[in-house]
């Protein structure tokens, strides 16, 4: 038996949410638990508070799902293949017509909803299935991978499309990706898992924010101006063309305002020209290092 | 993002475009309904491209011309040379074979290959509703197809004749008959097409597979009774098309020489073979649709 998942514990708030692993790190089968695809060994899982084991179709009412790998049949056409989604969700036949033609116009398809899927390209492919997941109106969409296979113009649209849905639907978005920079731009929170274990679960906030290092850029001897820096007092260290000082962890103002002004006066003793002079801010890369 | 114009430009897409809904849903009901209904019209290729639409309509064009030219043959005679169903029904079996190889896959294979499923089992429909309404879908058409040429008979034997009154009182009870073949006939074509088909993604493997069953079936009844001498009204039982055709002949009261010479065995073991084989067959279908891959 292969482990995909192992004790992994994680609650995900409302709004948009990076799920975040590399190739098989498990994100699929999260995914999959979640939508009662798969039932899980072990363990529980509960969407908007129904297990998803127990009470599958009230889960399925207030969920979309949009899977990573190609699945529209190349001879439907898009407003047929997603109106009769709209069907199978329980909606009646006139109202999945009129929701089908609706959804397809929001993610930008246009007369070719009419032609056959297996001519579209990939981005027209892609806005079928975000379409298809958004058809019965769900109140979450799970959004396995949905760049996968764009170039960066379509990436973009997908990502702006994802982010508009989300924020300004009210719908939420549990969105995985194995791309960190991309989910950067549009997620409120993140979950990171790896190897089927969870790495980290916060909000976007709390994993960049201004961390307790001020990263000084000299052009001049950096050696002797973080020499000069430690002599004053400070803890400073250097890193190549750059000295790395850690701020004394205090919100008195007075405390850091000295740490700068040493900064600028080692800076004009030692002749050397201060080219940036910043607070180090965090970054979701370095969650994986 | 970076870029506004494109921003703009989807502003006017979205605004349009999302609306929330919240109109009736009609849940599992309406899911099972839609899912049967896409599947029987896609079984005579309605709603699908042109290619899809040969197979069904070749096999109703074959099915249907003999029961064309019997119903000329005896307008022309004027009702001297009286047709006999289970001559043309037993001739027409191999071609429900062929509707069945072609058509099963499209409806279990294909949600297979395109991977249609998940999607479906994600909405209001469960594992056991997707089996249902396929098999049903499949069993329909098959009821369809091989009932059609019967009644268009039926009813033109009995339209054309010279006292139609007259007429319908002497045949009018073949109905039950044709109705008991039909069901049959569907209920065993499209167990064992449903079972066969759901094993693979692979439309052309799903269709071999149902014609090589048969294939199969019918080598080693005729195998059995010459070569091993089993007798033939117990070789028979082997190949479930063979059986079908010495029941239509007993249900339509037809006797040939074959018939003279090996008499059958009793009625109710044919329908219960052919019972039997559907069900199983649909049995099997839901047992795999529950443990496919989604």
């Amino acid at each position: 038996m292969v482990i995909a998942l192992d004790a992994l514990t994680v609650a995900i708030q409302p709004g948009i949410t990076g799920l975040v692993g590399a190739n098989g790190a498990g994100k699929s089968t999260l995914v999959k638990i979640l939508l009662g695809l798969v039932d899980p060994t072990s363990g529980t899982a509960t969407v908007f508070g129904h297990d998803v084991v127990r009470d599958r179709d009230a889960i399925h009412a207030l969920v979309g799902y949009m899977p990573e790998h190609d699945c529209l049949p190349p001879d439907m056409s898009a407003t047929e293949f997603v109106s009769w989604l709209a069907r199978c969700s329980g909606l009646p036949a006139a109202a999945s017509r009129e929701r089908a033609a609706e959804v397809l116009r929001h993610v930008g398809l246009f007369e070719e909803r009419y032609r056959p899927m297996g001519g579209y390209s990939t981005g027209m492919a892609q806005r079928v299935k975000l379409a298809q997941a958004l058809v019965h109106d769900p109140r979450l969409l799970i959004l396995d991978e949905p760049t996968n296979g764009l170039d960066p113009a379509g990436r973009d649209e997908m990502l702006a499309l994802i982010q508009r849905t989300g924020h300004d639907f009210g719908i939420s978005v549990l969105v995985s990706s194995h791309l960190l920079g991309e989910l950067e731009r549009i997620c409120d929170g993140f979950v990171l898992i790896e190897n089927g274990r969870l790495l980290r679960a916060e909000g976007l906030g709390a994993l960049t924010e201004a961390t307790g290092t001020l990263v000084v850029e000299v052009d001049g001897d950096a050696a002797a101006f973080t020499v000069h820096l430690v002599r004053m007092g400070v803890r400073a260290q250097q890193d190549r063309e750059r000295v790395l000082v850690s701020l004394p962890d205090t919100a008195d103002e007075q405390a850091l305002r000295l740490v700068y002004d040493i900064i600028r006066d080692a800076a004009v003793t030692d002749n050397v020209g201060v080219l940036r002079l910043e607070r180090r801010r965090g970054h979701l890369e370095d969650l994986f290092l | 993002m970076s870029d506004p114009v494109r921003t703009v430009d989807d502003t006017a897409i979205h605004d349009l475009g999302y609306r929330r809904y919240e109109g009736p849903r009609i849940g599992a009901v309406g899911a099972w309904r839609a899912l049967y209904w896409q599947g029987l019209r896609s079984m005579f290729g309605l709603g699908r491209s042109a290619k899809a639409k040969i197979v069904p309509v070749f096999v109703m064009l074959i099915t249907l011309l003999p029961t064309m030219a019997m119903l000329l043959a005896l307008s022309l005679t004027k009702g001297a040379s009286p047709i006999q169903y289970g001559v043309l029904i037993g001739g027409q079996l191999l071609m429900f074979v062929l509707f069945v190889a072609a058509q099963a896959p499209e409806l279990f294979s294909r949600d297979q290959q395109h991977h249609v499923l998940p999607l479906l089992l994600t909405r209001a429909v469960s594992r056991t509703s997707y089996a249902s309404a396929r098999v049903l879908a499949l069993f329909t058409a098959m009821f369809i197809v091989a009932f059609l040429p019967l009644l268009i008979t039926y009813v033109g034997e009995i339209g054309m004749a010279v006292d139609p009154i007259a007429t319908f009182e002497k045949m009018g009870a073949r109905i039950w008959p044709m109705l008991a073949i039909a069901t049959l006939t569907a209920a065993m074509l499209s167990g064992v097409g449903a079972a066969l088909a759901s094993w693979t993604p692979r439309r052309a493997f799903a269709t071999a597979a149902i014609i090589g069953a048969f294939l199969v079936a019918a080598a080693v009844a005729t195998g059995l009774d010459d070569l091993a001498g089993v007798e033939p009204r117990v070789a028979e039982l082997v190949d479930p098309i063979r059986a079908l055709r010495t029941l239509v002949l007993i249900l339509f009261d037809e006797k040939t020489r074959g018939l003279e010479l090996n008499p059958p065995a009793p009625v109710s073991v044919y329908v219960a073979l052919e019972l039997a084989l559907g069900l199983v067959g649909a049995a099997i279908t839901q047992w795999r649709i529950r443990t496919v891959t989604a």
